[in-house]
């Protein structure tokens, strides 16, 4: 498919918070390159990349999709993702494969929480970014307010390389600092002619001022172009955009643009700069080759894979859909070329695929390829085993490349099929969708037989049980939300438990001492034999490993996964003929029930990171309802007659918020969550959550 | 927007691990002579028995100032004939502050 070469194309994706204009964007972008002849709104449940019936019906993004448009001569891949935070791992694993990135954020609100979260999760790939300040349309608009807030509130520097001619319902066109003239579009109507005209009188001292700091910051990066600039006084446009897309890749300062996606103005100088700025797949450093096991992280640079279309193939498996079609593997390509019935090695899992077919996708259309090389994002057909994250890669140079970072799921809910005899069709159709989004979780509850979803909120789960009942055909139903609480301890704590059974001819023994001790949060479990002298023989080590990990999952307390923990197997007794792996997995198992209950433990929760947007007059309602729900005001901020309250509220007490937050506000309120870390439950909770489980 | 008075070279350049940074500027005046200076602050530097934070050397390798750390937002050392009149974020702004420094003459 390649026909375009390799410096002609743009991988990109389109991130922000909810609600911020990525899909109107993304819909702009398809009808101004010609793609689409007519555009579809959000509200109308009409646009090309909200394809789901329950994107259409709720007029938000769930799953990333990708399409495909030309400007100028180069071809240019989007993935559009979701905002909300429900579906952060659409984010993630599009950010993983992207060469470079469009940052949407509100011009009325500047950055909020999810811009923040998604913005770390560009800044863990090293995705370079150019940031849109959209909806300059809007009533409280301020594109300065928003520079500013990307600065305090992402640590960055904000460069602007436009800045807006009228705001509001005034907003007429920018000022590009780059050209120093004035981009001015004539209506905003679909397709709305645009001019360039001289910068207005107005603005002509202000445009001065902020070239000045565009050259100061842009030309730092290139000593020739400082050279050119001390020569002539200044620099010519070409050396311009060179430093800016230099800046732009090491993430020295992050070019901003601006408009109003939804009222057609400064879409095309958006693409016109990612064509400038952002890097195509030859202009970054390469895919980074995984650690070898045991080798540190910081020993030494990893090895990078070049774009490359000669080179051995490979390629990194981010995302799973099955429709009725099969299974459809997206893949990023870094390497190589590779054609229709060609195999390749799974390198993660250690076995062959042979690719049936192969597609470039247009969202929910799909366009059949024969050939496919280093630089594109395409769909696989007719993998049998290869989940997202996984590397496919050439048998004669089978790399791993770096894996992904999943979230962590928060909220449980047990599930269960109206009817007795769908029993098998629901968990069929629950395994397919997890193994779709790695965000999600499903497990049987060992005393209950119940099976449990685990995933990042309500919003989410709730979703997946309406895909099972419209794509499975499965009506379930599913009990309460339950926070999926944690279990760790507080204090060290020796145990030695013996281990001792007579039963007719040969017996069971063992005994094992373990100290276990608490780590740091979000360290999760960690092993280590201190046995010295045998008094443990090394075959049964493994066994009492895997005996403490596996009773892990049941908690002391209330039965609930127990993280954050170190064992240290100090010491043990074996007999040469009653003692067996199978006698210290169970020596071990007992040790962790006596042991951990003399450690001081404690139930932990998740603590929600919670943004709420509320008028004025209701700031008093909300703040005290969220110190009911035993939350801690973070700070307050005012932004026009609207007040941002931030806090950190514990996940249990905010189900059902939406609706008391409506009913408190007269629905003029609106909130965000995410996760943000566990804490230990107070006592009174941790009675109520063991009594329950008792 | 105000040209350069005087004419700015690169100066002193640092090759370390295969990316050439160029670690001052020097503003000559139409008669040749070295008049201005903006030198990179770096650090830290090992010097005898003690580790100094920031640094900005000058062509003889002459230590131009020193401070515990890095002040925020000052990465460059404007110099007028020895003296540092000012600091700058960024290397322009700093040979500007140090034409500015140059007053009127
Ligand atoms: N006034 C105004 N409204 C806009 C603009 N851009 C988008 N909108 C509106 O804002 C709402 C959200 O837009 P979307 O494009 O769905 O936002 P999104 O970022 O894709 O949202 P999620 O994918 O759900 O996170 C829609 O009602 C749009 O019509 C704009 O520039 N000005
Ligand atoms: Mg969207």
């Amino acid at each position: 498919m390649t026909t375009t070469a390799l410096e002609k194309i743009r991988n990109i994706g389109i991130t922000a918070h909810i609600d911020a204009g990525k899909t109107t964007t993304t819909e702009r972008i398809l009808y101004y390159t010609g793609v689409s002849h007519k555009v579809g709104e959000v509200h109308d449940g009409t646009t090309t990349t909200d394809y789901m019936e329950q994107e259409r019906e709720r007029g938000i993004t769930i799953t990333s999709a990708a399409v495909t448009c030309e400007w100028a001569g180069n071809r240019i891949n989007i993935i559009d993702t979701p905002g909300h935070i429900d579906f952060n791992i659409e984010v993630n694993r599009s950010l993983r494969v992207l060469d470079g990135a469009i940052f949407i954020i509100e011009g009325v609100a500047g950055v909020q929480p999810q811009s923040e979260t998604n913005w770390r999760l560009a800044d863990r790939y090293n995705v370079p970014r150019i940031i849109f300040i959209n909806k300059l349309d809007r009533t409280g608009a301020d594109f300065f307010r928003a520079c500013d807030s990307l600065k305090e509130k992402l640590d960055i520097v904000a460069l602007p390389l436009q800045l807006p001619i009228g705001i509001e319902d005034q907003f007429r066109g920018v000022v590009d600092l780059v050209g120093m003239k004035a981009i001015v579009w004539e209506g905003s109507e679909l397709g709305a002619k645009f001019h360039d005209e001289p910068i207005p009188e107005a603005l002509v001292e202000q445009a001065r001022a902020y070239r000045q700091t565009l050259l100061d910051t842009a030309l730092s990066v290139d000593d020739a172009a400082m050279e050119e600039y001390f020569e002539h006084g200044d620099v010519g446009v070409e050396t311009l955009k060179r430093c800016i897309k230099a800046g732009t890749i090491t993430g020295a300062f992050r070019p901003v643009l601006c408009g109003t996606a939804f009222k057609n103005k400064g879409v095309q100088p958006l693409l016109d700069a990612v064509i400038d700025y952002l890097p195509s797949p030859v202009d970054v450093p390469g895919i980074a080759v995984a650690a070898e096991e045991g080798q540190e992280e910081s020993e030494a640079e990893p090895r990078r894979i070049k774009a490359d279309p000669q080179a051995p193939f490979a390629g990194l498996a981010f995302k799973i859909i099955n429709d009725k079609y099969g299974t459809l593997t997206f893949v990023r390509i870094y390497a190589g070329t590779l054609r229709t019935g060609d195999t390749v090695l799974n390198t993660t899992k250690g076995h062959r695929e042979r690719v049936g077919r192969m597609f470039q996708m247009h969202a929910d259309k799909r366009a059949e390829l024969k050939e496919v090389s280093a630089g594109d994002i395409v769909a696989f057909v007719g993998l049998k085993d290869t989940g997202t994250g996984d590397t496919l890669a050439a048998p004669q140079d089978p790399v791993v490349l770096e894996r992904m970072a999943f979230p962590v799921p928060v909220i449980d809910i047990s599930v269960e099929p109206r009817t007795k005899d769908s029993v098998d069709k629901m968990t069929i159709g629950l395994q397919k969708l997890a193994a779709e989004d790695p965000s999600l979780r499903l497990k049987t509850d060992q005393e209950t037989g119940q099976t449990i979803l685990s995933g990042m909120g309500e919003l989410h789960l709730e979703i997946i049980i309406d895909r099972l009942r419209r794509e499975y055909g499965v009506e379930a139903n599913i009990g309460a939300p339950q926070v999926a609480y944690r279990e760790t301890i507080t204090r060290a704590h020796t145990e030695t438990y013996t281990h001792k059974k007579q039963t007719g001819g040969s017996g069971q023994y063992a005994e094992v001492k373990v100290t276990f001790a608490p780590l740091e949060r979000n360290t999760g479990f960690e092993f280590e034999n201190s046995v010295v002298g045998g008094a443990v023989p090394r075959e049964y080590i493994p066994a009492v490993e895997k005996g403490i990990r596996s009773q892990s999952d049941t908690g002391v307390l209330a039965g609930f996964p127990t993280v954050d923990f170190k064992a240290s197997l100090l010491d043990g007794k074996y007999h040469d003929v009653d003692s067996s792996a199978l006698a210290f997995e169970i020596a071990a198992k007992a040790c962790f029930r006596e042991g951990m209950k003399k450690a001081a433990p404690v139930i932990l929760e998740p603590i929600m990171d919670v943004e709420v947007t509320t008028p004025q007059d209701h700031v008093g309602d909300v703040v005290g309802d969220l110190n009911r729900r035993r939350g801690m005001i973070q700070n307050q901020e005012s932004a026009g007659s609207t007040v941002i309250v931030r806090a950190h509220v514990p996940l249990k007490e905010m189900f059902g918020y939406i609706s008391d937050l409506r009913s408190m506000t007269k629905g003029r309120a609106s909130f965000t969550m995410q996760f943000h870390h566990y804490d230990p439950v107070p006592r009174n909770i941790a009675d109520e959550i063991m009594a329950k489980s008792a | 927007m105000q040209p350069p008075r005087l004419h700015w070279m690169r100066g002193r350049v640092d090759e370390g691990d295969g990316k050439p940074r160029t670690l001052e500027w020097i503003g000559i005046d139409d008669a040749g002579r070295t008049i201005a200076r903006v030198v990179r602050v770096r650090g830290p530097l090992a010097s005898g028995w003690r580790l100094y934070r920031a640094v900005a050397l000058d062509a003889q390798g002459r230590v131009v100032e020193l401070r515990p750390t890095p002040p925020a937002g000052a990465g460059w050392l404007a110099c007028v004939g020895g003296q540092v009149v000012g600091r700058a974020a960024l290397p322009l702004q700093a040979v500007r502050t140090a034409e500015a420094a140059l007053g009127g003459g």
